[in-house]
Formats: C-alpha cells, sequence, structure tokens
C-alpha cells in the first residue's frame, strides 16, 4: 500500500489526489468556461463568473502545490523505454500541461483584473489586481485565455487517448496513477 | 402619501388668484438628503437599479411663464451606487462613467414648457465630458395639507433617457443596455 508520498516506482496519495481533483476541476472549468463565455449574463447567473475566478485561482495555487510537491517528493519515472518517442512525447506533453495549467488562470487573473472589476473568490475575498486597469490588458488578456484553453483541451484529448492506450497495452501507466503501483 | 398631486398648470392658476406678487421666478434650494436621482438600464432580462447623489441643484420656478424657469444639476457620479456592487465599480470604472476622470454629470436646462399636466425641460447634460442635448419630464407636486398657493414646498419629479453611447460610456455594451432611463425625485423648499 503506497503512502502519501512518492517512491521510485510508484505514485503517492497526495500526487493522486492533486492529479485527479486537478482533472476533475479542470474538465468541468472547461465546461463552465465556454458556458460563461456564451452565455447571456443576468441577474440570476452572475455569480457563475465568481465561481469560474474561485476554481481557476483554487486550480493555480493547487498546480503550484503539485510542482512544489514535485520537487519535495519527486514522481517515479516513466515506464517504458527511457529514450522511446512514447516517452518523450509524454514529457513534453506532461510539461507543455504544466505550463498552461499555470499560464490559463493568470491569464484569466490578468484579464480580470484590467477589467477594473474586483475579483472576488469564495464570494467573500478579493484577490489584488496584478495588471492596470485597461481595455487592451483586457482584450488580450481574454484571447490568449481562449487560446491556451483550446490548447489545453486539445491537449487533454492527446493525453486521455495515450493513458487508454497505455491501459490496453497493459503497461500499467493509467493503473499506477489509481491506485499507485504499476 | 405625503404630498396632494398639483400640476404646474394648477399651480399657475392658483398663483394667478395669489396675486401678481408671486408671478416672478422663485430660488428653490434642494433637500438633497431627501432626493433621489434614480437610473435603470437592462440586463440581459433583468434590469440594473441605482441612485447618484445630488451634489447641486440652482432651481428657479416662475409658474405664471413657465418658461422662465431654469434648472441646473450637478451630480456627484462618483457615489453612484446600484444595485448589485459591480454593477457600480463597472459603471463608475474608465469604460462607463470613468469617474476618477470624471466625477460629475451636470445638467443645465435651456428652454422649459409646460407639457400636458406637467413640464418638458430641454437642456444640454454633461456626461464623461461629452456635453449632449438630453429632454426630461417634469411634474410637480405640493406638500400634502398645504393650501393651493402655498408652494414653498415641493416636490419635482423628472424622467428621461441617455443613451450611454452617445458620451462614449461603452463599456459591457454586449451585456449591458445603451439606454439608461432616469428618475429624479427633488425635495425643493423656496429661498427666502
Amino acid at each position: 500500500m503506497a503512502g502519501w508520498a512518492n517512491t521510485p516506482d510508484s505514485f503517492g496519495r497526495t500526487s493522486r489526489l492533486l492529479h485527479w481533483a486537478m482533472a476533475l476541476g479542470v474538465l468541468g472549468m472547461l465546461g463552465l468556461g465556454t458556458w460563461v463565455h456564451w452565455m447571456q449574463p443576468n441577474l440570476s447567473n452572475l455569480w457563475l463568473y465568481g465561481l469560474h475566478k474561485t476554481i481557476g485561482l483554487s486550480l493555480l495555487a493547487l498546480v503550484l502545490m503539485r510542482l512544489a510537491w514535485h520537487r519535495i517528493s519527486p514522481p517515479p519515472a516513466p515506464l517504458g523505454a527511457p529514450q522511446g518517442w512514447e516517452v518523450l512525447a509524454a514529457r513534453l506533453a506532461h510539461r507543455t500541461i504544466y505550463v498552461l495549467l499555470l499560464a490559463i488562470p493568470l491569464s484569466g487573473w490578468v484579464a480580470s483584473s484590467a477589467t477594473g472589476l474586483d475579483v472576488m473568490v469564495f464570494d467573500t475575498w478579493v484577490v489584488p489586481r496584478i495588471t492596470p486597469v485597461s481595455e487592451l490588458w483586457e482584450k488580450r488578456g481574454f484571447a490568449v485565455h481562449g487560446v491556451l484553453t483550446k490548447l489545453l483541451a486539445a491537449l487533454l484529448v492527446v493525453h486521455v487517448a495515450a493513458a487508454l492506450r497505455r491501459a490496453r497495452a497493459g503497461d500499467g501507466t493509467l493503473r499506477r496513477m489509481i491506485r499507485g503501483r504499476a | 402619501m405625503l404630498f396632494n398631486r398639483s400640476t404646474l398648470l394648477a399651480a399657475l392658476a392658483s398663483l394667478a388668484l395669489a396675486g401678481a406678487a408671486l408671478a416672478a421666478p422663485v430660488s428653490y434650494a434642494l433637500d438633497a438628503t431627501a432626493s433621489v436621482v434614480g437610473f435603470e438600464t437592462d440586463f440581459g432580462p433583468d434590469r440594473i437599479t441605482g441612485q447618484m447623489p445630488v451634489t447641486r441643484a440652482d432651481l428657479s420656478l416662475d409658474f405664471a411663464h413657465v418658461a422662465r424657469s431654469t434648472v441646473a444639476v450637478t451630480l456627484d457620479a462618483s457615489a453612484a451606487v446600484a444595485s448589485f456592487p459591480f454593477a457600480a465599480q463597472a459603471m463608475r470604472g474608465p469604460k462607463v462613467l470613468d469617474t476618477a476622470q470624471y466625477p460629475q454629470i451636470g445638467f443645465q436646462s435651456s428652454s422649459v414648457r409646460t407639457e400636458g399636466d406637467g413640464a418638458r425641460v430641454d437642456g444640454q447634460v454633461t456626461i464623461r465630458g461629452a456635453t449632449r442635448p438630453m429632454v426630461l419630464h417634469a411634474t410637480i407636486w405640493r406638500q400634502q395639507g398645504s393650501v393651493a398657493t402655498d408652494l414653498s414646498h415641493l416636490v419635482i419629479r423628472l424622467t428621461g433617457a441617455v443613451n450611454r453611447s452617445d458620451f462614449g460610456a461603452t463599456g459591457w455594451a454586449d451585456m449591458v443596455g445603451d439606454e439608461v432611463r432616469l428618475d429624479i425625485v427633488a425635495r425643493i423648499m423656496q429661498v427666502p
């Protein structure tokens, strides 16, 4: 039974919890973000903006915790041939996903700050403004947010497909992220 | 109801009885704390409502010669409140009223004339540094219990609308309506 920390050949509970909590959050946010983008705002759905920002900044906190945790407790090396194309492609995809998990909430925060409206989380706290109030920053920030989100959605399709492909091949990669051991 | 409805025309008629002494422009002072500048605009199927305090109002009313009446009002846009906090913040921000640069909204009448049982006030409104024509429709009430000739305390209701795009106040145009409807209730008293 794996513990909280990672070992050279297993994912501990902390990494797995972070992975699956973020997976749930990110998938939910892709749906919520799309909904918020297209909906006609009114008094009864205005709270969804707050929810989107709350989940988005929570996901930013989680990815920072995850990166810090991987410094403290490094994840196991990928299964398969160390120099195989799949491992290299997976490394590139994972790194890009991490960059996007940082850049997407940050771009949302930048754009929201630029609107001049308070960015509130949990309907209680106002987070600091990180950009000047500017229509240019707002426009560009939201444009970047949208493009990066689509890139993340595409990468997640590849990520899930690759995980399922490996699971079908029976190499234990997916099982290791679910149960800890291959 | 605190006030009996009277009208400019009725006031005019009663003033005819009161004699010529009153048939001249009379200055009124605003009871700012008991006056409200209300506004509303569309927000999807809903409405955003709010209020702005009046900084200053110079009113000179001539019930015998309505056209001689003048109205000048200054509002404190920087202290505007709205039905939910984000709306007030958005409204005061640089994309709408930009109250950091333009803290006040001003209205100056150019002509006043009777209209139905009220008055039509044409004038110029300055919002966000841009001055545009505006029409306000006025109705006047006398205080309840006062005699018909007692015009010392009055209530004026002014209604009208502006399109915020005319003033460059175009922020959130995809979410919030262009037309802003005003409903001003001003309690005024004669200046001795």
